[in-house]
């Protein structure tokens, strides 16, 4: 949802759009049928089911209420869409100054070397994100990996809660969501123009002006891409919040889930849910700007 | 069949499942059961004795059970509800009468599940494993005498607690300790167990139903509250994970089978129903989820150990006298907020 809508630089410049013939129409009708089935019926069904009621057993009563938006509009439920986006704005944040030098390396080292990086930054993708969290959890736990390597160092005298708090939630979420960062930026770094980093040289530019008034500004397009990679799903991700914090601090896509599942609920779900489809498409929205303004 | 043939029947059901959804004349039993709850060995053993071919499908919740059962996509013709899902379905009669005479190994299941009071003379379900909720702790690290709820939150355990995610769960200890019969989740009784919540919940450090036995192993719990069957399977490991039952009342949960009226092979059902009524199967269960067994005969041959293990079968205790789950409709919503709000304080 968010690749094409960020990969997709809008028109700009006297070019008319020319109508597209029946040829290619026939190669967008899967994709166009893929969003119609998959992104469009699914977003009108949630907002359909938002202004619902439900019965006792949690089957969905077709009526028109705006009784699930206001609960939604309640304290409780507002502080934890708070809680993740903080998440989500850390989550990124950590991952955009992890992720750059390593995009910045990857994209200017030699061709071989590249491939080999690239390579080992895809590798995690060939294992689901689950077991990936679980041996975090192996790694962190007061008999883990990490606390036996400290207490038999000397480092510390008794083990480590590093698991089930907050910090194990942005950890888990970090680990998971960089590569996401990494890519984007690394195509935007490979695209460099290196004459342009010598003129500025040249010109007598130190090496911070030059990455702060040439490196950075032509690589934003990727960093924007990424941000919104990361950001986005990141808001809305539970299970490696919910495994990794232990539970205490619910975030929004558990709480939805729950409305879905054990709460009966499912009115309700759906008008968080489309509360955080707003919040989605306020940051997309927000993206695109960012583009444009590079753009232009 | 030749393999070419069987490759061709492959694509011809895939092609079929596309257009039309395949298996509407196939032979298959869909089972919809709890994740790790029904042995692999018990299934592939029904096949290779009655030539009948199981599907498997899991749910983490009865509500999420409900929710797809009540949304009409799956076909089930078995499914595994806890008593109260048992008793909301029987309300909505959504499930198939059962026929005894195709069932004889019910006689096998212990009396006092067969008078249950969510389906008495199983009519609707029969019994697959019963259950309590309790207390462990590691005896290595907790000094203070465990008796019941108001231990486990003493302020010496503060960080140190694990309790399953389920905010049913939660609220139910807490009207146990105010002397609240546990069905009565009215608005003002859960106004009045607020504060006790708001003050256990504080000292809780994580929240898993999955496998609370996880944290406990690795130390990073000392005690919580939790199923029984995992507290089982942690004392099989160590015995320094001691159980007890709350001082203050037990809940018991009875996980059932039963045939949705939507079911398409409702004598196929019926089979697997008595196929796992016999001791010998039923005793392969019980050696992979060590839950109480309500199959008296299984529980015959079942090993010294096993029927030692205080949380698969406390001592002395008397299940007739534990409280069962009654269906609460809506207020599951009120719940699941409450716990939700008193997480975020």
């Amino acid at each position: 949802m968010a690749v094409p809508a960020a990969a997709t630089p809008p028109a700009t410049g006297p070019l008319l759009p020319r109508r597209a013939g029946l040829g290619a129409w026939f190669f967008l009708t899967p994709m166009l049928g893929w969003l119609l089935l998959f992104v469009i019926v699914p977003a009108v069904m949630l907002v359909v089911v938002s202004f619902s009621e439900r019965d006792s057993l949690g089957r969905i009563v077709y009526s028109f209420t705006f009784e699930n938006y206001l609960r939604a509009f309640d304290w409780t439920w507002l502080r934890i869409l708070g809680i993740s986006i903080w998440y989500a704005f850390l989550t990124t944040a950590i991952c955009l100054v992890l992720g750059y030098p390593v995009a910045y390396f990857i994209g200017r080292s030699n061709d071989r070397l590249r491939t080999l990086l690239l390579l080992l930054v895809m590798i995690p993708f060939w294992t689901s994100f689950l077991i990936r969290t679980y041996a975090w959890i192996s790694i962190l736990s007061s008999q883990g990996l990490l606390n036996a390597a400290l207490l038999g160092l000397g480092l510390t005298t008794a083990p480590i809660g590093f698991m089930y708090t907050p910090f194990a939630v942005v950890l888990g979420l970090v680990y998971n969501f960089l590569p996401f960062m990494i890519l984007p930026i690394y195509t935007s770094v490979e695209k460099l123009d290196n004459s342009l980093i010598e003129a500025a040289y040249d010109l007598g530019a130190r090496p911070t002006r030059v990455f702060l008034q040439v490196v950075l500004p032509l690589t934003r397009p990727g960093i924007v891409a990424g941000v919104l990679l990361v950001f986005v799903p990141a808001i809305a991700m539970f299970a490696i919040t919910t495994l990794m914090g232990g539970g205490t601090n619910p975030t929004i896509g558990e709480v939805i889930h729950n409305q879905f599942t054990r709460a009966r609920n499912q009115p309700f779900g759906a008008a968080l849910g489309v509360l955080l489809m707003v919040v989605f498409i306020f940051s997309l929205w927000i993206g695109t700007r960012q583009r444009r303004g590079y753009d232009e | 069949m030749k393999k070419r043939t069987k490759h061709l029947m492959a694509a011809v059901c895939a092609g079929a499942l596309l257009l039309a959804g395949c298996g509407k004349h196939d032979e298959t039993l869909k089972i919809f059961c709890w994740s790790e709850y029904i042995p692999q060995e018990v299934i592939d053993r029904f096949t290779e004795e009655t030539g009948i071919p199981v599907a498997v499908e899991n749910f983490a919740s009865n509500e999420e059970m409900l929710a797809k059962l009540l949304a009409g996509g799956g076909d089930y013709d078995l499914i595994q509800p806890s008593e109260y899902a048992v008793q909301a379905l029987m309300r909505e009669n959504l499930l198939h009468r059962l026929d005894d005479k195709r069932i004889p190994n019910l006689k096998n299941i212990a009396p006092e599940f067969r008078s249950m009071p969510f389906d008495p003379g199983n009519r609707f379900s029969i019994p697959w494993l019963a259950g309590f909720v309790g207390i462990v702790y590691n005896a290595e690290t907790v000094t203070r005498p465990i008796v019941g709820f108001a231990d486990v939150f003493s302020p010496e355990h503060a960080g140190r607690i694990i309790v399953v995610d389920d905010p049913r769960e939660i609220v139910t200890w807490a009207l146990t300790t105010a002397g609240i019969p546990i069905n009565d989740v009215s608005d003002e009784n859960l106004a009045t167990i607020t504060p006790l919540l708001q003050d256990w919940l504080a000292k809780v450090k994580i929240y898993d139903s999955d496998s609370p036995k996880t944290a406990l192993a690795t130390g990073d719990a000392d005690l919580g509250v939790v199923w029984s069957g995992e507290a089982a399977l942690l004392f099989d490991e160590n015995p320094k994970f001691q159980w007890v039952m709350p001082a203050e009342g037990v809940h018991m949960f009875v996980d059932n089978l039963a045939i949705p009226k939507t079911a398409r092979h409702k004598d196929k059902a019926e089979e697997f129903m008595n196929f796992i009524l016999r001791p010998d199967i039923s005793k392969m269960i019980s050696d992979e989820f060590p839950y109480y067994n309500p199959n008296a005969e299984a529980r015959r041959l079942l090993s010294e150990e096993q029927l030692n293990n205080p949380a698969s079968y406390p001592p002395g205790f008397d299940v007739t006298t534990a409280e069962l789950f009654g269906d609460i409709g809506e207020q599951a919503s009120k719940v699941d907020e409450l716990i939700t709000t008193i997480k975020l304080q």
